[in-house]
């Protein structure tokens, strides 16, 4: 086996390599508190990320897909806490439980996190070499030279000179740069479960694509789990197997992202699908989804978080959250949905 | 290294027309200034009994032209003897140049206002500090209200208060002057010590009017560091707490590296109403002599001494940023 930098103990399995870690979140809710007391943005969450698969999150914004992102590091910023679920991760087990230098070490090590390209992720004063030293340094790797290496491969895998780019301070990088100097520091520790925020939200077309690709490929020869956290279903249809979509903070349908894409249940889904103006054809046919997302405020406390823009619009919503039913290999949060299909099987019966 | 030389020259050649204008306008000053004291010193001169050349030439060497000449003329003289360092005599202090004048001052000035200026912003930086890590607490409230106490303020309210505590109310320090005339200028222990129990007073205050400045701008410019994304970012790759630390304070001090080089370069200008107060003859005491003393050659050198700190500190500043922000140095080099 060859020596990785990051051949340390910790998150392995037998044969000591590495393999991609499953992820189950339970009931995840995340409360941020504002004047006017503790509100919802994530609520009872439940998500499984197979092992070596790619999920996409789709919502817009503040649907509370990054604040779910970031409970996969158990780092969601105050004045926002997690407020009841868990967070399993193989090898590390409930991330919601760790605290301190456990939970320090686990982050990078265990999970990279990408973020948007546009931010700033770097820090402007150092290059991005002398910070990989710092991120090696904090994780105890005991053979610096060989990190540099792993990170020199890794950014020449991705199409850039990694020489150059170590040398480079942020400010002479380009957003394409910068997010796959981004991807390296996810995974130059070995980290095997990776979360990409908004990965393409502010880059070029082409260099879209590019990352998409990368992202595809890198996923697929490091074996990795991968969350791609996203407002653009193009995306998603491009890179993840499986998808959540996200409304207010909970989770309205999800599925293989090919069923959920062709033959989407929950009408939220159908409502964003309806809204993509197609290449061919009148651009009257893409319908933009009526009224507005909710906001932290906003968000109902009972009943159906969609059913104020929902065209199935049933007395039940108002009153009772429907819960996640399964389709198949789909789980679809729907009244209007049950209903249809308990009619449907009255009929067959 | 040719970028930096390069910038170097350029802010040279900025900083001498810089500086030649100030001399131009205390050039029309003096001249124009309300009684005319050229013509006045002239013609007292005479009344003494001078002749009239003598007298021209006295009032020549004070003020650095001839009283007689046309104003072209005599903008030349006095333009000339800048560049030979000839700001004129001192009307306060006869026959003593302006330069000497300003250099016995100087060092008064110097050392004790750049103790302060230092203390005060290594106090103020560190507390800022904290007042930004501790914002939602009471600590972090405490030192912000500290902060925009002492800033508020005024510097003598601050120096009055100073003085009539410790030299009124617990009589520990002396109230004013530079050192005891009991010892022996020189080097020896006791008049080392006696200019230290009367620079006290004077830098402790000089330190305290800054301090508050300093926590507030240290302070803000902390919370907006910690804002930043790569500070999350850092946190979500499991950096250490010590080399977050790090980025966090070398990316928010940068911005406060300018306040300091134009501090430093007002230094020069003295702690006006504190020196005044401790009866301290620095820079600013001397500027507040020669304006009583109507002594327009000390004033006319004064605020020439002070425009070239001033200059010469910015061009400082920006050198040092070159060297410590490589947005700066790469934005130098692209425009090289």
């Amino acid at each position: 086996m060859p020596a990785t930098p990051s051949a340390i103990p910790g998150g392995k399995t037998a044969s000591g390599e590495r393999t991609a870690p499953g992820v189950r979140i339970g009931g995840l809710t995340v409360v941020y508190r504002t004047p006017a007391g503790e509100l919802p943005a994530v609520s009872g969450v439940d998500l499984d990320l197979p092992p070596g698969t790619i999920t996409g999150v789709v919502g817009e914004s503040g649907s509370g897909k990054s604040t779910l992102a970031l409970s996969l590091l158990n780092a969601v910023q105050p004045p926002g806490r997690i407020s009841a679920g868990s967070v399993e991760i193989d090898g590390l087990g409930d991330v919601v439980a760790l605290r301190g230098e456990d939970l320090r070490r686990a982050r990078g090590r265990h999970v990279g996190y990408v973020f948007q390209a546009a931010q700033n992720s770097l820090n402007p004063l150092k290059t991005v070499g002398r910070q990989l030293l710092d991120l090696g340094r904090s994780h105890g790797v005991g053979d610096l030279r060989a990190l540099v290496r792993e990170a020199g491969d890794l950014l020449g895998r991705m199409g850039l000179d990694g020489a150059r780019v170590l040398d480079s301070y942020q400010h002479e990088l380009s957003g394409g740069m910068r997010q796959r100097v981004g991807i390296m520091f996810a995974l130059v520790l070995n980290a095997h479960l990776v979360v990409l925020d908004e990965p393409t939200t502010a880059l070029d077309m082409i260099t879209q694509a590019t990352i998409l690709r990368i992202i595809r490929e890198v996923h697929e020869e490091r074996g990795l789990t991968t969350l791609v956290i996203t407002h653009d279903l193009g995306v998603v249809a491009e890179v993840a197997d499986r998808l959540a979509v996200m409304y207010g903070g909970r989770l309205v349908e999800q599925g293989p992202t090919r069923q959920v894409l062709g033959d989407p249940r929950h009408p939220y889904t159908r409502g964003l699908i309806q809204a993509i103006p197609r290449l061919v054809g009148d651009i009257g046919e893409a319908r933009a989804l009526p009224g507005r997302p909710p906001t932290l405020a906003t968000i109902p406390a009972r009943g159906c978080v969609f059913r104020e823009r929902c065209p199935l619009r049933m007395d039940v919503c108002e009153s009772e959250h429907p819960p996640a039913v399964a389709h198949g290999a789909r789980l679809v949060s729907c009244h209007a949905v049950e209903a249809v299909t308990a009619g449907a099987r009255k009929e067959q019966a | 290294m040719t970028v930096i030389a390069r910038r170097l020259a350029g802010h040279l050649a900025r900083g001498i027309a810089m500086v030649l204008v100030v001399a131009t306008i205390s050039f029309f000053i003096i001249r124009n200034i309300p009684g005319d004291p050229i013509a006045a010193r002239y013609q007292k001169l005479v009344e003494q009994g001078m002749s009239p050349e003598a007298a021209e030439r006295a009032t020549a060497v004070m003020y650095g032209f001839l009283p007689s000449g046309t104003l072209w003329e005599q903008y030349v003289d006095y333009m000339g003897g800048l560049f030979r360092f000839d700001l004129g005599v001192s009307v306060t202090n006869p026959g003593t140049p302006v330069t000497t004048v300003l250099g016995e001052a100087a060092k008064w000035t110097v050392l004790p206002v750049l103790t302060g200026t230092l203390l005060s912003f290594l106090l103020g930086v560190t507390m800022g500090v904290y007042a930004a890590i501790k914002r939602s607490g009471v600590l972090g409230d405490l030192l912000a209200i500290s902060g925009s106490l002492l800033h508020g303020v005024p510097q003598y309210v601050l120096a009055l208060l100073m003085g009539a505590i410790f030299t009124t109310l617990i009589p520990v320090l002396p109230p004013g002057g530079t050192a005891d005339i009991l010892f022996e200028p020189g080097f020896n222990a006791g008049y080392i010590g006696s200019l230290i129990e009367h620079a006290t007073l004077p830098v402790v205050t000089y330190a305290l009017a800054g301090y508050g400045g300093w926590i507030l701008a240290m302070k803000s410019s902390v919370v907006t560091v910690l804002g930043d994304d790569f500070i999350l970012a850092a946190e979500l790759r499991g950096m250490k707490r010590s080399i977050i630390f790090r980025y966090i304070m070398r990316n928010a001090i940068l911005p406060l590296f300018t306040i300091l080089a134009i501090s430093l370069g007002l230094l020069f200008g003295g702690a006006i109403f504190i020196e005044k107060i401790f009866n301290y003859p620095g820079l600013g005491f001397l500027l507040i002599e020669s304006v009583t003393n109507r002594d327009y050659a000390l004033m006319g050198g004064a605020f020439l001494i002070i425009t070239v700190a001033i200059v010469v500190a910015n061009i400082l500043a920006d050198l040092f940023y070159t060297v410590i922000d490589p947005r700066v140095r790469s934005g130098a080099e692209a425009a090289a």
